[in-house]
């Protein structure tokens, strides 16, 4: 599923620059070494954390894009490196369930 | 809205396939709301009473998280499994635990896919600064609980860190709830501790069962400057920490009853 | 008789959960780090020769294996600390410089680093890099980025390297981290 599609219809918004990308799945973890082990690439990643070395992980994974619910604020360092890095961080006032809940309703299903 | 907005735990138990690591009888043990998140300072700062929490991270932090922010079970994913001290502590404060091959997503799915309703944000931001927006917290302490002796006062930390005040009122207050708790833990027999976070002012109320202070008055005047160990042996031992309550706080206000117990309003001003 | 190379691919296997502490010696300044699987790591300080240790640090980590689906090799990677994304801090850093090189091709330079004192820890091999480098890259499917793996030696200071290290920061902690 395309990364816009996902971002018209669940409404998420977008903090850096945007690029087109092919989502294949989702994942969901605020551990990076969870991500090291079972994250794959063009997944799309939920989570809470907004540190800079988030941005590290989506590129070593080479996940489509990292979504931040709970309405978390993305600190600018973070935002900056991203864009840096071709990372694209999008945000939703969402919980984490919630949006997980939403993402297969619009058929994205675990793989 | 439906009265009971629940999920039974048996049924999520089943959804997942999981195993029952802690939990004797999973009758009754339902799930008001769930909670996805590795990060336990959030669960403190935004877990919702009667909630499950599902994670990732296999520690005692997860536990102690859970406990405090008084959530009912704890589903460990990707086939993580507790380790003795864990399920120790989750079977000493009542919480079941589970463990599920499934990871986060799919459990999420599997759980929504369940016969049962649960309340959804309709994506409101947890948490948003209104005009004169108070928040309530309410806790409670054992007495003579020495294991669990401090986490109210983390608790209210993470909460008041997380809402954004300043590091300086921040510390006064943990200081103070951290006095007021351990008095109840040495001196009282239980309390309940009541956090009113305001634009203005914070509000930490610590109403305990207990003996009660014989002389308040004085517990606060000579224990501000010589909090020492004939204080206690003179009878004043319910009324330590008072001075330091007192000296870390704007207003302090404390009644007492022999034999019912003490009450404790501690008031910050928010500059 | 020629031996069949295998092009392999790789898989990442045995997947066992630790911490990685980080421990100082505040006689000499010495600092070590070191993975362990205890769930409750050594928290009191203790003596070893002429070093009084004691525990700073303490992260949540992992160790791993990858094996080959094709032939079955399995190469471990149990000098392997963790991975950091160069940022580009230094100009003068051969990392830097490599980064600089690789950056219009989408091809984010990572350093693999091992377990501290360096010169006293079996680190990993510049093969065992390769197949870590093979490993992600061959996972990749839009294939619009790879990435570059370096060994630590080629940093120029460590110290005032600002490379992004992916690790769990304050999971631990049960209260919310500074600034936020």
């Amino acid at each position: 599923m395309k990364l816009q599609e996902i971002i018209d219809k669940l409404d998420l918004k977008i903090l850096t620059n945007i690029e087109d990308k092919e989502v294949e799945g989702v994942f969901i973890s605020d551990m990076l070494s969870d991500v090291m082990t079972s994250a794959k690439p063009d997944d799309l990643w939920l989570t809470v954390q907004t540190h800079t070395n988030t941005v590290s992980a989506v590129n070593l994974i080479d996940m489509a894009a990292m979504v931040v619910t709970q309405g978390k604020v993305v600190p600018q360092n973070t935002i900056e490196l991203a864009n840096r890095y071709h990372v694209v961080i999008l945000s939703t006032p969402y919980t984490t369930f919630e949006l997980a809940t939403k993402l297969v309703g619009i058929g994205l299903k675990a793989t | 809205m439906p009265v009971d907005q629940s999920i039974s735990i048996k049924k999520i138990k089943e959804s997942l396939e999981a195993d029952v690591i802690v939990g004797d009888d999973l009758t009754g043990v339902s799930a008001k709301h769930i909670y996805a998140s590795d990060l336990m300072s959030d669960v403190l700062a935004y877990g919702k009473t009667g909630s499950v929490l599902l994670t990732g991270l296999n520690t005692i932090q997860a536990v102690i998280s859970s406990y405090m922010a008084e959530f009912t079970a704890i589903i460990f994913l990707r086939g993580k499994k507790p380790g003795s001290d864990m399920q120790k502590f989750a079977k000493d404060k009542d919480i079941t635990i589970l463990s599920t091959k499934a990871d986060m997503y799919e459990a999420c799915i599997k759980i929504a896919r369940i016969d049962g309703n649960l309340p959804i944000t309709e994506g409101v931001p947890i948490h948003t600064k209104e005009e004169d927006n108070i928040t309530s917290h309410e806790f409670k302490i054992d007495g003579h609980d020495f294991a669990s002796a401090g986490m109210v006062s983390t608790q209210i930390k993470s909460i008041l860190k997380t809402i954004g005040y300043d590091p300086l009122i921040i510390r006064r207050i943990a200081i103070s709830t951290y006095e007021g708790e351990m008095n109840v833990v040495m001196h009282a027999i239980r309390a309940k501790v009541t956090l009113n976070a305001g634009n203005k002012e914070i509000v930490v109320i610590i109403d305990d069962e207990g003996k009660g202070i014989p002389d308040v008055e004085r517990a606060m005047q000579q224990g501000y400057s010589t909090a020492t160990e004939e204080q206690r042996a003179l009878g004043f031992g319910s009324g330590m920490g008072l001075p330091n309550i007192k000296k870390n706080s704007d207003l302090l206000n404390v009644t007492s009853e022999i034999g019912k117990g003490t009450k404790l309003e501690i008031k910050f001003f928010v500059k | 008789m020629q031996e069949e190379k295998c092009s392999h691919s790789w898989k990442m296997v045995n997947i066992a959960y630790g911490f990685v502490i980080t421990e100082k010696c505040y006689q000499t300044d010495k600092v070590a780090t070191y993975f362990t699987f205890e769930h409750k790591p050594p928290l009191e300080e203790y003596r070893e020769g002429d070093h009084f240790w004691n525990v700073m640090e303490s992260a949540q980590s992992f160790r791993f294996d990858l094996k080959c689906t094709k032939c079955g090799l399995i190469t471990t990677f149990n000098e392997l600390m963790g991975l950091m994304m160069c940022t580009g801090c230094d100009k003068t850093c051969e990392v830097d410089i490599i980064r600089e090189k690789l950056a219009s091709d989408r091809t984010w330079v990572y350093v693999a680093f091992g377990f501290l004192p360096i010169n006293e820890r079996k680190q990993l091999t510049q093969e065992k890099i390769l197949i870590l480098e093979n490993y992600f890259n061959q996972r990749r499917k839009s294939s619009k980025s790879r990435i570059k793996i370096v060994s630590h030696e080629i940093v120029k200071n460590f110290a005032t390297c600002y490379a992004e290290v992916i690790k769990d920061i304050d999971m631990l902690c049960l209260t919310a981290p500074e600034g936020e």
